[in-house]
């Protein structure tokens, strides 16, 4: 089964999304723009697909969704995504695809000189992030996973995601076919994080193109992400680098790895943090300039998310975890005129027409 | 649902006593100066601050000439494009000021083009433009400083005042006509400035800084305060009331003569002034110095000498200070926008034409007619010289043509000064608005002059919706919180109820308040906005100033307490005076 692990640093960037799913196939496309990842592998699209086959599932999934039309409501929607989760999840793994699993690990572990290196294993189907169709957040991502059984085991759950009630509900609306979605799933090494946060290269609110936007809290991204705290926001100009805004919050909530259960948790800020800036103009630095150069290789305002390491020195790289397109909540804003321009000014502002 | 106040208490088809008009005796250029009927109330009317007094029949000459010629004519020409200029209704002596309105979207959009047309040379060749026009407003005044009235017929004073009102209308043309587009872009870049994040309260530094004649004025009034207390005559001005004061250094001869003299020379070169705007009514300094006197007085009980040009100093630095932060904020794109602004506001810079066409034409324009009228009251025979400014311009054009004896008009006079009097009392109980409240106002004079922004507009209608209001929000003038017990006061006239450390609650103030920030805690307006008059001289002495609140003069009453929040723009009643206890 050789096409069932590509690693982030071998797999060809120009088939990594087909072979990877987005997620993955992004970090592959990064590394190509010279932006620092985290060392992983996928378990792939292919592997996905073989267990699939080789466990039959596509009959019992006909059987357990068929029923469902576009008017589904949202109990039978609930029962029949949990009765084919269930049946995902007791069905083993083969022993080739399993063993192949759990040697990448083992891999994974020697390369960040560690044993059981805990991961993060994220699903990466084919089409979640693209532009038009936002899966963002429904599909399973687990952090701090450690040891092979563990990963064998968060792979399964990945893989049951794809049939979660969420993920139904809107394939369902939108008439789209879980085959047309496969799921591939990384394992990739957890990286320590002293402060983590999401960038934008485009101002979310206003779309204003002429800034970096980046919001930021001490610890792991997931606090930032699910909008558990309210982290600190800081503007950046595109032209020049220079900081424009840095808006401390009172940061309350902080993601943390707690090693006695293996999982990233929320706990309470230490009073110290709070009200403390997170970040550095040099850090700031180098979050700009990872945001700017997958700006640059994609050609379109991205959104990304990033991790300080712990032990990063100064002058080495913010590590980049995830990037897509931006969704921007306004409408681009009219472009804005470059010169003074005094009746518009005033038909804008004063005349309001 | 929309508020709509009532205009009922004012409707009458009489102006004063003994005149209807017939709307033949002056110009207007798309609506004329009315009294109140229904049908107004289907539109948005605030009372005008600029005449706390109420107007006498000769000053509603300015509601024609100003309002409802000039600011019409200016804004048809320039063109304004959803607007025709302002006009007005009387509510007894008071003027109800209104907007009118483009409706049509198609004339809006080609007015909208000539403004494109006709604004940006304007703000670039404001220099020589308004250079022109002030030159022409001086040669005029200098012609009717030389003509001795005393020396003229009956005949030759009427021509002389037909010729002075032409002077006036003609300058008020010249006012509307710069400023329109002035405040047009002020406006604008102010809402930009907003828009691009920075902190409102700052913009008006942006601009500040400029010399103006009123600066020159105050300056003199300083170093005439530093003269008397080098004197030695601070306890003379302690001792008497400002109108006394003059008398009592006469009396003492010797160094208080010497300075009087000097205080001559002053008035003969700044006094050419009245205290409150566009009010034919109103005496000049060189008529009653009192406001001058009164000034140096307050100006003498503060301990330390104000130092003018450390001042203005200040005012330069902190200007510049603030355009420097402001434009750390601002991407490479947004500093070149500002700077574009910024430069075409300073070329054409609103605030400091505020000052300086205040000078040459507010304070003194209405002083020719004023000469006219009162020889011609000398001349026949009046029992006061002011008389005249109760005859309406037919009568008086009349009478100083002899086809129309004064005698037969002298009960008329007394019964419209009775007239006065009665509004002028009215005056605190008033409405500030009548008609029918908008959603918002697009006339840039009405923005920033009045004050009548979103907040104003919110206040009313939470007042006429019934609801207890106990902090209200207007805009943030002058940063800072002060907190004390608020005088609510109507005119000038009672600003020596102020003690120190006390709140100032006006309609809004003009140059005649400014001893009072000497001395009080913080102030509140009904109108205005950042670069009325309270907000420019409430940060110039560093007084928490709140301005467009909409109803603060209803709503706090004498001796509450109050908080004012200069930065936020809140103002919060913590102590009602009757009540006595700590409100919720």
């Amino acid at each position: 089964m050789p096409d069932a692990i590509a690693w982030v640093d071998e797999i060809a960037p120009e088939r990594a999304v087909s072979v990877c799913g987005a997620k993955m196939g992004r970090l592959a496309e990064l590394l190509e723009a010279h932006v620092s990842v985290p060392k992983g592998f996928t378990v792939t699209v292919d592997a996905y697909r073989r267990h699939w086959a080789q466990a039959g599932l596509d009959e019992l999934v006909d059987a357990a969704l068929g029923g469902l039309g576009p008017e589904a409501g949202p109990a039978e929607i609930e029962a029949a995504a949990q009765a084919v989760r269930a049946e995902l999840t007791s069905r083993d793994i083969s022993a080739e695809l399993a063993a192949l699993i759990g040697d990448a690990y083992e891999e994974l572990s020697s390369r960040c000189f560690e044993i059981n290196v805990p991961a993060a294993v994220r699903s990466s189907a084919i089409g979640e992030d693209s532009g038009s169709a936002s899966f963002a957040g429904i599909f399973d991502t687990y952090l701090g996973v450690s040891g092979p059984d563990r990963v064998l085991e968060a792979v399964r759950q990945c893989w049951a995601s794809l049939f979660n009630v969420r993920a139904v509900a809107y394939r369902l609306r939108v008439g789209t076919h879980h085959r047309d979605m496969p799921m591939a799933v990384g394992v990739i090494e957890l990286i320590h994080a002293r402060a983590s946060g999401v960038a934008f290269s485009a101002h979310p609110v206003t779309g204003k193109t002429d800034r970096i936007v980046i919001e930021t809290s001490w610890g792991w991204g997931e606090a930032v992400v699910q909008g558990l705290v309210t982290p600190d926001h800081v503007e950046v100009g595109k032209a020049d680098g220079r900081i424009l805004r840095y808006r401390v919050a009172a940061k309350n909530v902080v993601s943390n790895f707690d090693y006695a259960i293996g999982r990233v948790v929320e706990t309470a800020m230490p009073a110290r943090l709070v009200d403390r800036r997170v970040l550095d103009d040099e850090q700031i630095a180098v979050v700009v300039d990872a945001v700017l150069a997958i700006e640059r290789h994609y050609g379109y305002p991205v959104d990304v998310e990033w991790v300080l390491d712990r032990h990063r020195r100064e002058g080495e790289p913010v590590c980049v975890v995830q990037a897509r397109p931006v969704t921007i909540t306004a409408p681009a804003a009219d472009p804005a005129p470059a010169e003074w321009n005094p009746a518009a000014m005033a038909a804008k502002y004063v005349f309001r027409s | 649902m929309a508020t709509v106040i009532p205009v009922d208490e004012f409707i009458t088809d009489e102006w004063y006593p003994g005149f209807k008009p017939a709307y033949t005796h002056a110009p207007w250029y798309i609506d004329p100066v009315q009294t109140f009927r229904k049908e107004d109330e289907e539109n948005f009317w605030f009372l005008d601050f600029h005449w706390p007094r109420g107007l006498t029949p000769m000053g509603l000459i300015w509601n024609e000439d100003g309002y409802n010629w000039s600011s019409q004519l200016a804004a048809e020409q320039m063109p304004l494009p959803p607007g025709r200029g302002i006009t007005c209704r009387l509510g007894g002596t008071h003027t109800y000021g209104s907007a009118l309105p483009v409706n049509d979207p198609r004339e809006i959009g080609q007015r909208a083009r000539r403004l494109e047309r006709s604004l940006p040379p304007f703000l670039q060749n404001f220099d020589s433009i308004w250079g022109d026009l002030r030159e022409e407003v001086n040669e005029s005044w200098d012609y009717f400083r030389g003509v001795d009235l005393s020396a003229l017929s009956l005949e030759d004073l009427r021509e002389n005042l037909i010729q002075a009102r032409q002077y006036h209308k003609r300058a008020f043309e010249i006012h509307f006509q710069v400023m329109y587009p002035l405040l047009a872009n002020y406006v604008g870049f102010y809402s930009m400035c907003t828009e691009l994040g920075l902190d409102p309260g700052q913009i008006g530094k942006f601009l500040q800084g400029y010399d103006t004649k009123i600066m020159e004025t105050d300056r003199e009034l300083w170093r005439l305060t530093n003269a008397a207390r080098a004197a030695g005559l601070d306890s003379v001005f302690a001792a008497h009331e400002a109108d006394g004061v003059r008398a009592a250094l006469a009396a003492q001869g010797g160094a208080a003569s010497t300075w009087l003299t000097r205080f001559d020379d002053f008035l003969q070169v700044y006094g050419w002034r009245t205290e409150g705007s566009c009010d034919i009514a109103l005496p000049s300094w060189i008529e009653d110095p009192t406001p001058a006197m009164g000034m140096i007085k307050t100006f003498l009980q503060k301990d330390t000498e104000h130092d003018f040009e450390a001042a203005r100093n200040a005012a330069v630095e902190e200007r510049e200070a603030a355009v420097d932060a402001a434009r750390s904020t601002l991407t490479l794109e947004e500093q070149k926008l500002f700077d574009g602004g910024l430069a075409s506001c300073r070329a054409a810079n609103f605030p400091w034409w505020q000052d300086d066409h205040n000078y040459y034409i507010d304070l003194r324009i209405s002083l020719p007619m004023r000469w006219a009228c009162q020889a011609i009251a000398d001349r026949v025979g009046a029992d006061h010289q002011d008389d005249t400014l109760y005859l309406f311009w037919e009568e008086i054009m009349d009478v100083s043509a002899g086809r129309r004896p004064y005698a037969g008009l002298r009960d008329l006079v007394e019964e419209r000064k009775q007239y006065f009097d009665y509004w002028l009392q009215r005056r605190p109980s008033l409405p500030k608005v009548v008609g029918t409240v908008p959603e918002s106002v697009n006339d840039p004079i009405l923005i920033e002059i009045f004050g009548l922004n979103s907040h104003f507009l919110r206040a009313v209608e939470a007042v006429g919706s019934g609801g207890e209001v106990k902090t209200f929000t207007g805009v943030p003038a002058s940063k800072g919180t002060g907190r004390g017990i608020a005088r609510v006061l109507h005119n000038a006239d009672e600003l020596h109820r102020l003690s120190p450390g006390e709140v100032l609650v006006c309609e809004s103030t003009s140059p005649n308040w400014t001893p009072a920030f000497a001395k009080i805690a913080a102030c509140v307006c009904d109108g205005g906005g950042t670069l009325s008059h309270a907000a420019i001289v409430g940060r110039e002495y560093g007084v928490p100033t709140v301005t467009a609140v909409g109803l603060a003069t209803m709503l706090i009453a004498d001796g509450d307490e109050v908080e004012v929040d200069g930065t936020t723009g809140r103002v919060t009643v913590l102590k009602r005076a009757a009540a006595g206890q700590a409100e919720g």
